[in-house]
């Protein structure tokens, strides 16, 4: 384990609380001169299921899956200028399949030392507690996780 | 994003009046529209939406429940309107089951990635016959709440 971190990794999903994340991650990035990169990975998995649940039709699922690599695009681009707005250098990944699963692989895989992640939603109910990808990612990847709280102070840094 | 976080008592229609496919439809977005306020126009752009997706396919998926859904920029945000009937409506579901519980899913285009979180989370909740044999016997919007917090 390497401290302060060398490789950190942020996940973004498009919600508030990540985007959150991405800007914590590039202060912390900053701070400690650590290599960033930024993720977003598009729910294949999810689309595939609606499909065999038979809530989706198949052109249902191919137009949501362009709609969700538009959001990783945009989103990206979003952490990109966040980062550049800081002098920041941030490599982003797109990826495709089930977020928790392709998350914990790369992480492993690339070395990474922290993920930061948007504060996980409340357990409402016993189901959520089972079904958030953000609460798979902090129960199975192999490195520290940070959780970013909602924060103004942080959002005025960015502006 | 959970379930729980998007229900409101105002989209909770308990029981629906409708007795037919188009009725139930019709009842569901008039919810959507009446809890959200939207116009006239909202209306008809939302339940045009809805009708266009059904059109190309039941959303029916069997065992009693129907998951109509389309995508609109009438709302600005995720809604979940869900009914409960008390008689059971033909929705020309692939089981030839007659439909008892509705979740009309309505999202801004660039909402996508929710849109799927909510339709996949309402799957996973009615696999469970326990879960549809309950919410079959909901009485109001705060039981159907109640049921989805437990």
């Amino acid at each position: 384990m390497a401290v302060p971190f060398k490789n950190i990794l942020v996940y973004i999903d498009g919600s508030e609380e990540s985007i959150s994340a991405m800007m914590y991650g590039i202060l912390l990035a900053k701070q400690n001169g650590s290599k960033l990169q930024a993720m977003y990975v598009v729910n294949t998995k999810a689309l595939s299921d609606l499909v065999k649940a038979g809530i989706f039709l198949d052109m249902e699922k191919n137009e949501y899956q362009r709609d969700l690599q538009k959001d990783a695009e945009r989103y990206l681009k979003h952490a990109q200028k966040l980062a550049k707005n800081k002098e920041v250098v941030v490599s982003c990944i797109t990826e495709e399949g089930s977020a928790h699963k392709i998350v914990r692989d790369y992480i492993k895989s690339n070395k990474i030392d922290l993920l930061v992640l948007g504060s996980v939603s409340a357990i409402r109910s016993r189901r959520d507690e089972l079904n958030s990808e953000t609460d798979r990612m902090v129960r199975t990847v192999p490195c520290p996780v940070m959780l970013v709280r909602e924060d103004e102070e942080l959002w005025e840094i960015f502006e | 994003m959970n379930l729980v976080e998007i229900l409101d008592e105002k989209l909770i229609a308990v029981p629906l009046k409708g007795t037919t496919k188009d009725e139930i439809l019709e009842e569901l977005v008039n919810t959507l529209a009446e809890g959200k306020g939207l116009s006239k126009s909202g209306y008809t752009s939302v339940i045009n939406a809805v009708k266009n997706r059904e059109s190309l396919g039941s959303t029916g998926i069997g065992k009693g429940i129907c998951i109509p859904h389309a995508q609109s920029d009438a709302i600005d945000k995720i809604s979940l309107v869900v009914g409960v009937s008390r008689v059971p409506i033909d929705f020309d579901s692939p089981d030839n089951m007659k439909s008892k519980l509705f979740f009309l899913v309505v999202a801004p285009v660039s909402a996508a990635s929710t849109h799927v979180e909510v339709l996949a989370s309402i799957a996973r909740s009615c696999s469970s016959s326990v879960f549809r044999r309950m919410l079959e016997q909901c009485k109001s919007s705060r039981e159907v709440i109640q049921l989805f917090s437990e």
